[in-house]
Formats: C-alpha cells, structure tokens, sequence
C-alpha cells in the first residue's frame, strides 16, 4: 500500500530532497554496463561492418588510409562469384540448413517428450531424471565434441554395439556421403537426374543440395540434440506445470482420450514454450562453431563446414578479412530473418471460420455468441461447456 | 473433489447401464499402475542412454590406448592404468591451462555479478534520464548472435592493445545483457519499502544498494555466478580470437588442440578424455551443488 | 521519436563516435608498418626475437631449442622458442595484431599471401651461404624474382615397408616394387588378415606422388595441367585398387595419418616422408621398416618434397639478429643435427655426403630430390589444394575426370 502511494511522489523528487544523488548515482552504475557492452558490442560490429566493405588485407588498422572503400564486392564474391568462395559458402549453407532441418524439430519433439514423461513422474523421481537429462548441457561444447569422437570412431562404442545387433557401422566421422543420397542409392540411384545435375546455386548442384546431411555431420546433429534436450526439456516442464489441471478435467469428462487431450488441450497451451524453443534452437543452430573447430574443422569433404566457420577460416587463416565479414553478416541477417518469420508464423492468429463452425452450437440463444466465445477460448472437444459446469457447481452446493 | 465431479459427469453421460462404482476404480487403477511402470521403464531406459558416455569416458580415462581402442565398451578398465592422467599433468601444459581457465572464470565471474547488479538496480529503481533508452539499448544487444562477434571482437582487441594479455581475454566477457535483465527484474519485485525506510535513515544509493538490498538479491546473484562460472569456463571461440601466447591458453582451447592431436600423433584417446573429464568437473561440482537453482532458473526463462 | 527508434539512433551514433575515437587514439599497436627493407636494410636493436615454429613432434622442439638457445649464448642476443598449436593461424593473428614473431617457419604456398600484402622482409640475398642452398628450393621461396627466406630443410616421399609383415608373406629384395604393376602385385600379396597393402592418408600431399609419376602434376610451365590425363590415369589406378581392398586410405583404417596407420601394422607399406622416422621411434619402436623409393609409373620416376623457409616478419624490431640466427639454423653442422634428431634432409647440397653416410638407410628419400615435384607457390594455392583434398576423401565412389576438372578451373583462376 505505502508503495503504491510513494510511487508518484517519486518522480516529482529528484532534483532535491534525499533524493538529489539520483541521477549521478544512476549513471555511474550503468557506466560500467554501458561502457563494456558499447566497446565490445557495438563498436566491433560497426568495425566488421566496415571491413566487410572494405579491401583491408589484415595487416595494419582498419582504419587506415590505404584502405578503401569496395561496396558490396565482399559480399558478391561469396554469393554471386563463380570461384572457390561462392562454392565454400554454399557448401557451408547447405551443410548448415540440413543440420537445422532435423535439430530444430528432432531437439523439439525430444524435449517435449522427455518433458511429458518426467512431469507424469511422481514428484521423487522426477529430481534424478531432470539432472540426468540436464547433465549434458551444462558441459563445455568441447568436453562434449571430444566424448563424442571417441564413442564415434571406427573401433568405439557405437560402431560395437551396432555390430552387436548385426549393423556393420560406418567409420562416422570419415564419411563424407550424404544420407539422402545413401537411400537414394540403396535403390539404384547413384547419379542425379539431368535437371538437378544442370542448374545450380551458390555454386553447388541442386543434386547436391540434396545429398542431406553427411554420416559426419549426422554425428554432430546426433550431438546436438544430446547436449540441447535437456534445457527445452525444463522449458517446456515448467510450461507444463503451469497448464490448470481444471482444463484437462473438463476434457477428461468430455471423452476425449489421453492422445486428443495432448493435442488439443496441452499441446495449444505450450504455444509460448513451443515459440522460445523454436526460437532459441533456431539461433542456436545457425552458430554451429566450437564443435567444428575442435572435430572435424569441415572435413570430411567439407561436409561438415558450417557459415560460422567459413566466416573464421576466411579471416584467420586466409586473410579474406573482408569476406569472412561479410560471410558473418550475411548470418546474421539469416537469423533475425528467421526469427521474424518464425514469430510469425507461431503468431495468435483468429480462429479461421471453417474451425468456428465446428464448435457452433446448433440450438442456442444468441446472448453472446457461443461461436464466437468458443472460438476465442483454447479448443475444446465439442461439447457445451456450460453442462459439466453447472454440474460442478451444483455437486459444490450440495454436498455438505 | 475433482473426483467427485467426474463420477458426478460420468453417471450424467449417456453411456449405458453405469458400472458399479468399485470397478470403475479397479480398472483405472491397475491400468493407472501399468502405464506408470510404463513410463518409468521408457525414463530409466532414455536416462541410462544419457548418462553411459560420461561414464565410458571416466573409465576409459583409466584405461590403456590399447585397451580403449579393443574394448571401448566395458565401464571396468580390465588393467587400471593412470598414464593418461600422469602425462596430462607431468608432462603436458595442462597445468597452465588449468590455471588459466580458473583465473579468467573467477575475475569474470566477480565483476560480472558486480557491475551487472549495478546496472540492474539502477534500472529498476532509480530515476535518471536516458534509462529507458539505456534499457532499449541493453535488450537490442541481447539479439546480437555471437557468432557475428569473433571477426569484430578480434579487431576492437587490436585496436586498443589489449591483444594476447588477461585484460583482452577477461573485458569483453564482463558484462552480459542477459544477465542484467535478469537483475532488473529481480530488483522490481523486491519491495519499495525497505528501500525507503533505508533513505530515510539517511543512507546514500551506493550505501542502499550495497547493503539493503543486494544481501536480498541472493538468489539472483547465485543464477548470475552460476551463468557465468559456466559461460566463461566454457567460452571457446573468445579464447581463440582474444590470445595466440601458449602461456594465456585456457582449457577449452587446450582441450581442443588435443583433440586436434597436438601432444601426439596418435589417437590417444585415455590422454583426450581424461583431459574433457577435468574440465568437466568443476562446472559439474557447481552443476550438482546449485542444482535446484539452474533448474529453477531455466524454467523460469520462458517467463520472460 | 518513440522509444523504441531512439534506442536505435542513440545505439549507432554511440557506434559511430566510438569508432571514430577508436580510429584516431587506439593507434598505439597499429602503427603504419614499417617500410624497413625494401632497400636492404634491417632493422637493428637490443630487443628479444622470438622464433615460431610448428613442430613434427617432441624430437624437433627439443633440438630446436637446443641449438636456439645455444646461438643466444653465442650472440649475446635473447632468443625464444615459441611452439605453435596451429601456425597458420597464430600467423596470421600476428600479423593482423601488428605483433608476428620475427622468425617463423613458413610454407611455400603461404609465401605469396603474406609477401603480397607486405608482411615479409626478403633476405634470402643477404645470406652467407644462399649459394649452397638446392635451385629447386630457393624457386620455391622466391616470390616476384626475391629470394625471401631460408629454406631450413627439406623431405621427400618414399615407400616405407614393414620388414616383418613382407618376410612373413615371403617377399625378398627382389620383390621390392619398381613399376606400378610390381606395386599391385605386391600390395596383393600383402593384403591379408585384416592387414591393407598399402595405405596412405587421404590428400594430394600423398596422391600426387602418382599424378607425378603418371606424368601429370598441378602446375607446369606456369600453367594449369590438373585435369589432363596423366592425372586421370593415376587417380583411376589409385581407385581401381580400393575397390580391390589393396589400398586404402590411413582414416578408412581408423589412423589419423599414414604413419599411424603403419605404425600401428594397420596397413603393410605407407608413402610417408623423412618424418616417420622420429614418428617411429617415438611411438611405434617395434616396428621394423625399410624405405625405398616410389616405383616407377608410366612416365618414370615421381615424388614429392616438402620444405619449410625460415621467413622474417617486416615489423620485425631485430632484423639483424633473426638474420644471424637463420643463418645459424641453416649451417652445415646444424642442419645435420637436425637430421640426426628428427631425420629431415639438410637444405644445403654441401651437406648431402655427410647426410648419405650418417643416414645409408634413408638414401632413398635424398634420391626423390632429383625428380621431386613441389607445391606450386601462387597466392590462394592453399585453398586449392584444400579443397582439393575434400574431393579426394571422396575418391573412392567418385569420378576422376570431374574432380580434375573441379581443380583445374580453381587453379586457372590463380594461375592467371
């Protein structure tokens, strides 16, 4: 009570009384934010932007002189050049987008099973399976990347146990096949049609487009998902923990099964969950990096080359500055694209008519409209909602 | 009483001759105690699949080259064998490393908690002008990828001089955007009264803040020092664009250059996973120490 | 203005003035580099140098820093080994930093990059015994008719064959390949029991010993010869013999790299060049092994060298001194040394003698000097080769013609 009343008073107070030291004080605790976030953020992207449009070689300042202004150059000879460049970034493109077209959804599903399991859990075990299944995401990428070329190697864990069951495995880490064309393979096929072979993009074939991930990079999405179900895991138990049981009840009552429960009535109700996860899986995905570097460093064939290491290896150990900036912004550009596109497409939309007709009420006045209502409230199974209310209410009011 | 409105609903639904009340409950609960043994059988299986690599590899740290390439399976090394751990700390740099990674993890880890509170007090309760648009700028940041920031980061480190020293690899990692919000909105929930009662008595903002209301905080302040214990112990690319000195590399990078195979031309893979498994524990310790809290915290993210 | 947009403008024009103050104070490391040596002279002064160097193993840093340490003493000038976890880039982030260590090895087809751009001070001409040096070498390291840099040593490939497993298979020294045909039949005989005939890690740097001797190459005359048919020839007998299971490559085995794929007896023979003999008495000591030279293909004789320079980084503060310790490390008796610790042939044609008869069992490497190719030294050849390379990873399910074909137009663009 007192603080809502002191609230307005506190705005009219700042030049005098004890509050004079506001602002000063104010300011010298955000300086130290401000300073290193201006330095460190801000400033190197308008440097890499710079340099990005820039023929600077790498040796002296950026800054200087004798460097000079080349426009878009950069940026068109890793999208639009016919040369090695433009071939590297479509391959790392090509080789990332397949990493995020079986994480993002595998990562999703996992979690949100993993969460639907450990929340019908009793409240004992779910400690123990929260810490198992979080235990990988809280160590270092690298820690990770190198447990994993030992379990994949030829001769490790993996490869023994798939003998076990008769499945002679492929040396993981070496094998720079596509999955695609692996299937595609099994059943004759080992050249592409005529017009995928013709035509490329980015300097890759669209026959090659499609060669889906490689055994080596399966090896890392595998990884991935390992490391990353853990945390959307959580996220999606306390969105869980959060649904009204009352809701489930009222489903319950109307017949619907365990399976149309999940869909129509949890499933809705994680929407929020569901849009951090895509979201954050998506960024995460896209910045495909310390794995790399500490693997296969692109190998085998480059198929394990990912834009965010082209975007090192083009500046540090080729001295294209200017391309692997451009290479980094083009990234990032990728990434709000998404996210905003994501956004969206997950966005609350009205209820289309078609779906309002469903649960329009045959026989009933129109006070306030029972479509409309329904329509704008979680979908329900059909049936009145009204009924199993008045029930209730009448079973509280008369047991004693 | 949730139980009573469904048999109330079951009785009132159209659906034949009801059976006896005693039934309906046997039925459900011994399919109730099925599907439970179920879903506990599916968990113990999946957690079982998370857990066996961690141990794979503190068995294989223990075990010979040759018999971790022969038996990479079995979790009993069949000769107990601790050459790996003795070349990693004998005759390896992993001591510097070591050494390296708890320095940068601990300066970064105290200043962060410091001035990222700081900052978020100041944007909770205090009034100055600009802090909307201070606030606005914190969030924009938060979107900048990080990936987008190795190039840029490596040339602003350049400029000021700060390249290959502690300073370069410890300033950038200071502050955390993220970390600020989470402190903001810690600070608002706390109640304005406490704070009043302090100025009243004639104490300054730093005092206030200092010690009112960050002894309060102390649950924002442990997620703060555990994200960053963790995101600084486990920085990688940073560490690789901020040093090129053997002398300032940290864990992360060591470990990577192992995997690379720098301390030998094989694959040496007890040497490799005893280095990971180090690495590990120390996050690992905090891991299980401040459990509750991360997990915690984590589920509380998506309500902001 | 909402909110919302002056956060933005404030946010860039916070970017902008930090940029520019950035620009005009932050200049301290970043001085215009220095200019010192186009005119020959070196820069002189009482500063430390500090050597980098990328390592074969334990046998080279050891005696490096030996005979370093050795030449401070010497000199009276400080002098610091530094070993890198991945020269290439500690390079290259020495170079952007406006901090490169003063001597550092340097690869032929890293020349034409950082000379390009500067970053190099030639002294090849200034070198006491730049004479002595073989004329293939110093080709390789001259970059727009300057002799840059020392060369410190070089290697070239041989045919290593592991003594126990041939006895076993009832070879002899007759036996020993001389013509491709010798070769197949050999590695025939040799595959058995989970045991490869011949493997070999899976790059250029070890496939081109065929291209060489099929008569083929990358570079001839200064123009681009990858897809011509020579090539072809020697990349379809290299698949046509894993198809047969005689070859294969070292990471199909489960090695990292030929030797270890020797070493561990994964595979019969291996094409590895004068550093497997540190590598093997380092970790595979009970392995017994013989080098020959390569046999023979349908154009004779072929292999491949590799060398090292020892380049001088232009904002180097002690030219002088890196002068004398290059010079140092490329005389006559260290150079020899080198060979003794970690099997490396001297890069001085003095030398040669001495080497033959302190190493009888690796004459067979000296002998590749006469008809070995290189890497050709032109600006952005690295990367050709690198994506040469993850075409060949391949090579087993792919076509020949079409990764030639890949090569040669990225060579073309380089070339011209």
């Amino acid at each position: 009570m007192t603080a809502t009343a002191t609230a307005p008073r506190r705005a009219r107070n700042t030049r005098s009384g004890i509050r004079r030291g506001e602002a000063l004080a104010g300011w010298t605790f955000v300086l130290p934010v401000i300073l290193i976030l201006g330095v460190f953020l801000l400033i190197p992207v308008a440097m890499a932007l710079w340099v990005s449009v820039s023929d600077w070689s790498g040796r002296g300042s950026p800054f200087s002189s004798n460097v000079g202004f080349v426009g878009l150059q950069n940026y068109a000879a890793v999208t639009t050049g016919d040369g090695l460049a433009t071939r590297d970034f479509g391959t790392a493109m090509r080789n990332n987008t397949w990493y995020v077209l079986l994480v993002v959804p595998l990562q999703t599903a996992l979690s949100l099973f993993l969460a639907v399991l450990v929340n019908g859990a009793i409240l004992r075990g779910r400690g123990f399976f929260r810490t198992a299944f979080y235990f990988p995401s809280v160590t270092a990428s690298v820690a990770i990347t190198v447990l994993f070329i030992f379990l994949f190697s030829t001769t490790g864990v993996v490869n023994e146990i798939l003998g076990a069951i008769g499945i002679n495995g492929p040396n993981w880490l070496a094998d720079p096949r596509g999955l695609l064309h692996i299937l595609v393979g099994s059943v004759g096929i080992t050249d592409g049609p005529a017009a995928l072979t013709g035509s490329d993009f980015l300097g890759l074939s669209w026959w090659n487009w499609l060669a889906g991930p490689s055994v080596a990079m399966t090896v890392f999405i595998i990884m991935a998902i390992f490391t990353t179900s853990g945390t959307f895991m959580l996220l999606f138990l306390a969105a869980l923990q959060n649904i009204s049981p009352e809701v489930q009840e009222a489903a319950m009552v109307d017949g619907a099964n365990a399976w149309q429960r999940f869909w129509r009535v949890t499933l809705p109700q994680l929407k929020p969950a569901l849009f951090t996860v895509l979201t954050l899986g998506l960024i995460g995905c896209w910045q495909v990096f310390d794995q790399i570097y500490t693997g296969t460093k692109g190998q085998p064939a480059k198929t394990t080359l990912t834009p965010a290491y082209l975007s090192y290896d083009a500046s540090f150990l080729d001295q294209d500055w200017g391309q692997g900036a451009a290479i980094a912004f083009i990234l990032f550009a990728i990434i709000v694209v998404l996210t905003l596109f994501q956004r969206w497409a997950l966005r609350d939309r009205p209820v289309s008519a078609r779906r309002a007709r469903q649960y329009a009420l045959p026989t009933r006045p129109a006070t306030a409209s029972p479509a409309t209502v329904a329509a704008t409230q979680v979908p329900s199974p059909p049936d009145p909602a009204q009924k199993p209310a008045a029930d209730r209410g009448e079973g509280k009011e008369t047991r004693p | 009483m949730t139980g009573t409105s469904i048999d109330q609903a079951r009785r009132a639904a159209p659906q034949g001759p009801p059976p006896p009340r005693e039934e309906i409950k046997a039925r459900r609960s011994t399919a109730k105690v099925g599907w439970q043994i179920a879903l506990y059988a599916v968990l113990i299986v999946i957690s079982l699949i998370y857990i066996y690599p961690f141990l794979v590899q503190v068995s294989t740290s223990f075990k010979t080259d040759a018999e971790a390439a022969v038996s990479p399976v079995s979790l009993i090394p069949q000769v107990w064998s601790t050459a790996a751990y003795e070349r990693l700390f004998l005759r390896s740099d992993f001591p510097v490393w070591f050494r390296n990674s708890a320095i940068v993890t601990i300066c970064v880890t105290l200043l962060r908690v410091f001035f990222v509170s700081l900052a978020g007090y100041a944007l909770a309760r205090l009034q100055f002008r600009g802090r909307g648009f201070v606030f606005a700028a914190v969030i924009a940041v938060m979107a900048v990828p990080s990936v987008v920031l190795l190039i840029p980061r490596f040339l602003v480190i350049n400029q000021l001089g700060i390249y290959d020293s502690y300073a370069g690899m410890i300033l950038p990692l200071l502050v955390d955007a993220a970390g600020v919000f989470i402190m903001k909105n810690f600070f608002e929930s706390i109640p304005v009264s406490v704070e009043e009662q302090a100025r009243i008595d004639g104490a300054g903002t730093f005092r206030i803040f200092w010690s009112v209301v960050l002894p309060m905080a102390r649950p924002a302040l442990i997620t703060i020092v555990i994200l960053s214990f963790q995101g600084s112990w486990n920085e990688l690319s940073h560490f690789i664009v901020s040093t090129q000195s053997p002398e300032l590399t940290t864990l992360t990078k060591g470990v990577a250059s192992l995997a690379g195979g720098q301390l030998s031309q094989g694959t040496q893979y007890p040497l490799k996973l005893a280095a990971a498994l180090i690495m590990t524990i120390p996050v690992a310790v905090m891991f299980f120490i401040f459990q509750k809290r991360i997990m915690n915290s984590a589920q509380g993210a998506i309500k902001e | 203005m909402t909110r919302k947009t002056r956060a933005i403008a404030g946010a860039g024009a916070l970017a902008v003035a930090g940029a520019l103050i950035l620009s005009g104070c932050g200049g301290s490391s970043f001085d215009e580099p220095a200019d010192g040596g186009g005119d020959g002279e070196l820069t002189s002064s009482d500063e430390a140098i500090t050597l980098l160097i990328g390592t074969s193993g334990d046998a080279e840093t050891d005696a490096v820093t030996e005979a370093v340490a050795a030449w401070s003493e010497e000199s009276g000038i400080e002098a610091e080994v530094k070993v890198a976890t991945d020269l290439p880039q500690e390079l290259s982030q020495g170079f952007a930093a406006g901090d490169p260590p003063d001597l550092f090895y340097l690869a032929p087809e890293a020349l034409a990059g950082y000379a390009g751009n500067g970053s190099l001070q030639p002294y090849g001409d200034l070198l006491e015994n730049k004479d002595d040096f073989y004329p293939s070498l110093v080709e390789n390291f001259t970059f727009e008719d300057e002799f840059y840099c020392a060369p410190k040593d070089f290697s070239t490939l041989g045919l290593v064959i592991n003594k126990g497993l041939w006895d076993a298979a009832g070879l002899t020294d007759d036996d020993i390949p001389t013509t491709w045909d010798e070769l197949t039949t050999v590695a025939q005989t040799l595959t058995k029991d989970g045991v490869v005939g011949l493997g070999f890690g899976w790059e250029w740097q070890r496939i081109g010993t065929f291209m060489a001797q099929a008569g083929g190459g990358l570079v001839a005359d200064g123009e681009a010869i990858a897809n011509s048919q020579e090539n072809v020839d020697a990349l379809t007998y290299i698949q046509d013999r894993m198809a047969d299971g005689t070859f294969a490559y070292a990471q199909d085995v489960g090695a990292g790299w030929g030797g270890e794929a020797f070493g561990k007896q994964l595979t019969a023979m291996t094409i590895e060049g004068n550093w497997i003999t540190g590598a093997m008495t380092n970790d595979y000591p009970d392995v017994e092994y013989v080098v020959t030279e390569l046999p023979e293909g349908p154009a004779g004789k072929g292999t491949l060298q590799f060398t090292n320079c020892l380049g001088m980084a232009a904002d180097s503060g002690n030219q002088e001194a890196a002068l004398g310790l290059a010079e140092y490390l490329t005389s006559t008796e260290q150079q020899l040394a080198f060979s003794q610790a970690f099997g490396v042939m001297p890069s001085i044609q003095s030398a040669a003698e001495q080497w033959t008869s302190d190493n009888p069992d690796l004459a067979a490497f000296l002998a590749g000097a006469d008809y070995a190719q290189g890497i050709p030294t032109y600006d952005g050849t690295a990367d050709v080769i690198t994506d040469f390379n993850s075409a060949l990873q391949g090579l087993k399910t792919g076509d020949p013609q079409e990764i030639l074909d890949s090569v040669q137009s990225n060579l073309e663009a380089i070339v011209n």
